[in-house]
């Protein structure tokens, strides 16, 4: 079973329990809208919550939920997935239209983007075919009025028979109105009569109407009978399911004795047997057909609300920029750039807060906690498992990884809220199609280089669910921000020692580049592989929308990726981090028949790691150390320590610890055995092995499927040791 | 460690054992897999297909037709057919074998996994169509009878194969065969492919590359004792009287959409615009539904704004939206200039 059919079973679980959620709200509501028309701005303002907003098409895949309040009523507003349509056709789809239909909220919100009326007129058919409870939330009227064009809301509530509130959410134009019409409709002060297509192909609308009266008998009070017997038509399973069970229902609260009663039941049989014949007579472009007699209608509709005729919108400021960001000479050239400053960014603004939180945990605190310990008269194992332990791997972690993520995020925020970021995935997509993936795989994957486990969570946008997987596989490849300390520090050590002083820098430097450049070389290669073999049989399907260029907001953009991403990352590496430190000290001072269990691990680990180049400190460096790449580093040099036995170097057993100096550190390294070799394939391995445990975890979420989550594990690992074997042996040979 | 020679040799003999055993679809594990399935239930159901197959054309089989069918021994056949005659779905006539009533309604059940099968891999998965055909040759014999009704639901209930063959409903009911071979039409007549006989293989891959396919409109040129000459979304194509006659039409007296010279998207660059006349009928199941979606649908006016710094895809104004569409995409839809057609805004 592919993995996204099992993770649209999940939703729909979830779906069906939110349903029967018991009453803590006096209204539940849907929000419902195609894909970038700031339904997620329209949520923020409605429920004060904040939840990311990026300039995507297909943004929130997992639903967001919160309550307002509006005349003393608590409404809880569900946050949908963007979506064209509600044919049911990918997940996001079956999710939207589910939920409609039956999570049954009092009212459904419909987020339309005035400048694009034609367009999400089509989905908001297809919602007033299966609820009558809508309002219209004609959305982004700044935005239309700045290019020109004019929607008479007025005309379009007429035309629709469901109330439209104008709005600009961004400056909370419109929301309080919005407020009082999800009120109004949801408390029956207002009855909406929505308009129907009537427009049908003849062979459906003949299949309807036949099928009309059988349905009728069995469900004598649903409110959407045609729309109904259409999905019975086009053989929609959940309908079916429905039908059966006898669950469709006539609105939010249950209608007495609805319950399924025996007599009903060959009703109801009847109705599928009649919608199993039917099927034979609809043409095989019964899909076609309806979606156009849709977008004819919205044509139409939209055509007779616009105030400004058959104006089209030029947006000539955006073709500019466009012409501009994609053009042949300049498009790679400032894409480049671009990327380059914001990594330069985020790597020179992290070093000063990254050197101050060190200081701050693990210098100033990390004594003082210790100190404290034994003065309250803690066991000498308690607090060296405690502080020097748990403490010390987590303060470790946080100093490492927060600065260079609290500002390359929203660096990255800030260019996806502008729009600039589909125009990357428009560029390289290109590129990315040769190796059977997707283009906005760029933008998962240039995420990867900040966090993998972010980059995993960035691969929602990509909704063919081949590309998905592929882009979740190999975001590993992306060099993450926790590996960057050790290949620059060992870079330095190892390959800068090489060249004389005056250019050691440059060339550690161009190593890192290499190695990075060489992560992507792989992560090219081994999309390409895994398109070719084992998800071949993937569904697949290309869509890319590039929405118009809007001006980012910079304070809500701080604050979002702030938490959005920096924060949620750092809380699940804080949790992976936290245990491992736990078992750093353990097996340092844990000691059987005179050694620590380190010790041994390190003796056994020892002739593997030598095959392949590495040597046994470091493997079992990279097997405690799963839970982050930030604290292989200080584990080493640890355990070269302990398996040196040097005495006044580092804190002891099982204390994590950095050196100062870079050469003082390749001193102790080397002391431990370690060649140019064993230089060079730890910038290989820290490339190319399993992702941190944080990632791993993130991708069983994101899949749902232990079998890609094992993909996604071993691969890198495999390829890595194979690496390194295949350089150790050639290297052996030459030198 | 000392002899990295050595390693190295060790390493690329284990490479080679993994690539022998795990290989797709040549390995060890993959051909051993495969005989494993070619059990005797197999073999029977594969000859039930076959003679069902010669009922429908309103012949009997022979153990002659039968081995060369399924491309075993006759020695072997004759096992075969025994246990199908032991378990009373077929019997020996004089004239030949027959399938029983029971007989019959197994095929059509087999008929009825295969179908789905295909169905699903067509639109559901990456594969390529010719290896529809060779998967659910295997997988229709893996399902039980509520394992087929499932698939069927979860698909929602297609009625059609990607061939355009009818899949046999629960009931295994069947709609009555329409149709005529390609072969009957005359000069100037059209009509619309609704099924090519996916067997042999050689003759429905070639129908398959020269872009043929169900739902596809055609106009027959010039029936010729060798060559039936007709067009199809634009293009000509010229078939054998063999091939044609694997090639199932419905005349059809309306002028098709699709027939004449058309162009695709992909012919225009920005600074067009265009009127969308269809989708060609080889674009099918999520691929389709997502243009739809977009859009893209007969008269859908579309303009190309821009093309990505690499060329290829192409950004286009769509009903409001820039979308942008992969050549491969933009082939499938034709599109007439804007202001040739009448009725279209």
């Amino acid at each position: 079973m592919s993995p996204c059919v099992g993770c649209s079973a999940n939703r729909n679980e979830q779906l069906v329990q939110l349903g029967l959620d018991p009453t803590r709200w006096d209204y539940f509501v849907a929000l419902a809208g195609n894909p970038n028309t700031g339904k997620s701005t329209v949520f923020n303002q409605l429920t004060g919550l904040r939840q990311h907003t990026g300039n995507w098409p297909g943004k929130t895949v997992i639903r967001a939920e919160g309550v307002f309040e509006n005349d003393d009523r608590r409404v809880k507003v569900v946050d949908l997935p963007g979506t064209y349509s509600l044919q049911a056709g990918s997940a996001d789809e079956e999710v939207a239209r589910d939920f409609i239909l039956f999570g049954e909220p009092d009212v459904t919100v419909i987020v339309v983007d005035a400048t694009r009326l034609e367009r999400n007129l089509n989905l908001v058919l297809q919602i007033l075919e299966i609820t009558d409870r809508v309002v219209v939330c004609l959305n982004l009227m700044d935005e239309a009025k700045r290019h020109g064009i004019a929607v008479d809301p007025k005309k379009l509530e007429k035309e629709l028979g469901v109330p439209v509130v104008p709005a600009a959410a961004r400056q909370g134009v419109g929301i309080p109105e919005l407020k009082a019409a999800i009120g109004d409709v949801a408390a029956g002060r207002i009855t909406p009569s929505p308009f129907h297509v009537e427009d049908y192909p003849p062979d459906v609308a003949r299949g309807v109407a036949r099928l009309l009266p059988a349905l009728e008998e069995a469900f004598p009070d649903i409110p959407n009978a045609r729309w109904v017997a259409l999905r019975l038509l086009n053989g929609d399973r959940r309908i079916e399911e429905a039908v059966l069970a006898g669950t469709l229902g006539a609105g939010p609260e249950p209608v007495a004795g609805h319950e399924a009663s025996g007599s009903e039941e060959p009703l109801r049989n009847a109705v599928l047997e009649k919608a199993s014949k039917e099927r034979w007579n609809i043409g095989p472009d019964f899909q076609d057909a309806l979606s156009k007699s849709l977008y004819d209608t919205a044509k139409a509709i939209a055509d007779r609300c616009s105030l400004t005729g058959g104006k089209r919108i030029k947006f000539d400021f955006d073709r500019s920029l466009d012409r501009v960001l994609t053009s042949r000479v300049f498009g790679f050239p400032l894409m480049l750039f671009i990327l380059a400053v914001v990594f330069w960014l985020t790597i020179e603004g992290a070093n000063v807060p990254s050197a101050m939180l060190a200081g701050l945990l693990i210098d100033t605190l990390h004594p003082v906690l210790i100190g404290a310990g034994t003065s309250i008269g803690l066991p000498w194992w308690l607090n060296g498992f405690l502080f020097d332990g748990v403490y010390l791997a987590t303060a470790w972690v946080v100093s490492v990884m927060l600065p260079p993520m609290a500002i390359f995020f929203p660096l990255f925020t800030l260019l996806e809220d502008f729009g600039y970021l589909p125009r990357v995935a428009f560029n390289l997509d290109k590129l990315f199609q040769r190796a059977g993936a997707h283009g906005k795989q760029a933008l998962t994957m240039c995420m990867g280089f900040g966090c993998n486990a972010a980059g995993v969570v960035a691969t929602r946008v990509i909704d063919s669910p081949r590309e998905r997987l592929i882009a979740i596989i190999t975001n590993n490849f992306s060099l993450c921000n926790g590996r960057w300390p050790t290949q620059i520090l060992i870079a330095t050590i190892f390959i800068g020692a090489l060249v004389p002083a005056s250019v050691a820098g440059v060339v550690a430097a161009s190593a890192v580049v290499g190695i990075a450049l060489l992560g992507i070389v792989a992560m090219f290669a081994t999309s390409w592989l895994l398109s070719r073999t084992v998800l071949r049989g993937e569904a697949t399907s290309f869509s890319l929308e590039l929405p118009p260029y809007r001006p980012p907001r910079l304070l809500q953009t701080l604050y979002t990726s702030l938490i959005d991403r920096t924060l949620i990352v750092l809380w699940r590496a804080v949790i992976f981090a936290a245990p491992a430190g736990a078992v750093i000290w353990l097996i340092s001072n844990i000691d059987l028949s005179g050694a620590s269990l380190a010790q041994h691990a390190v003796g056994w680990l020892n002739p593997m790691g030598i095959l392949i180049g590495l040597n046994g400190v470091i493997l079992l460096a990279y097997v405690v150390a799963i839970p982050a790449n930030e604290i292989v580093i200080p584990t080493v040099l640890m355990l070269t320590v302990l398996t040196l036995e040097l005495a006044g170097v580092g804190g002891g057993d099982g204390v994590m610890f950095e050196l100062d100096s870079a050469p003082a550190i390749g001193e102790l390294l080397r002391a431990g055995g370690w060649t140019l070799l064993t230089g060079v394939n730890l910038m290989l391995f820290s490339l190319l092995h399993n992702p941190c445990s944080t990632t791993i975890y993130t991708i069983y979420r994101e899949t749902g499927s232990a079998r890609w989550t094992a993909v996604a594990t071993l691969l890198p690992l495999v390829l890595g040791l194979s690496v390194t074997f295949l350089v150790a042996q050639v290297w052996r040979l030459v030198v | 460690m000392a002899d990295p020679l050595r390693n190295l040799l060790i390493f690329g003999l284990v490479v080679l054992v993994l690539a022998v055993l795990a290989w797709p679809r040549r390995g060890l594990l993959a051909l051993v897999s495969y005989h494993l399935h070619l059990t005797d239930r197999v073999r029977m159901e594969d000859a039930l297909k076959h003679l069902y197959k010669a009922h429908l054309a309103g012949r009997l089989g022979t153990l002659e037709s039968l081995a060369g069918a399924l491309g075993i021994a006759r020695a072997r056949i004759v096992r075969v057919a025994a246990k199908l005659e032991a378990s009373g779905l077929m019997k020996t006539t004089n004239q030949g074998l027959e399938l029983t009533e029971d007989g019959k309604a197994y095929a059509l059940r087999i008929v009825r996994s295969h179908r789905l099968w295909e169905r699903f891999l067509a639109d559901r998965t990456g594969l390529t169509p010719a290896e529809w055909h060779q998967q659910a040759e295997r997988r229709e014999h893996a399902m039980s009878p509520e394992q087929v009704d499932n698939l069927s639901a979860r698909m929602g209930h297609p009625r059609y194969d990607p061939h355009g063959d009818p899949i046999p409903t629960e009931g295994l009911e069947l709609p009555p065969r329409a149709g005529v071979a390609l072969t009957a039409l005359e000069p100037g007549q059209a009509g619309r492919i609704i099924h090519l006989e996916d067997e042999p293989e050689e003759t429905y891959k070639h129908l398959v590359d020269q872009g043929l396919g169900p739902n596809m409109d055609i106009l027959v040129q010039d029936v010729g004792p060798e060559q039936i000459t007709f067009v199809g979304e634009g293009r000509e194509h010229q078939l054998e009287p063999i091939e044609a006659a694997n090639v199932t039409v419905v005349p059809r007296a309306a002028e098709p959409t699709l027939v004449e010279g058309h162009r695709t998207l992909a012919e225009f660059g920005p600074g067009h615009s265009v009127v969308v006349v269809g989708i060609t009928s080889a674009c099918q199941g999520q691929q389709r539904r997502r243009l739809l979606d977009l859009g893209v649908v007969p008269g859908t006016v579309i303009e190309p704004e821009f093309r990505s710094a690499a060329g290829d895809p192409v950004a286009y104004r769509i009903r409001g939206a820039i979308i942008a569409l992969r050549r491969e995409q933009a082939e499938w839809v034709f599109v007439a200039p804007a202001g040739e057609r009448e009725g279209v805004a």
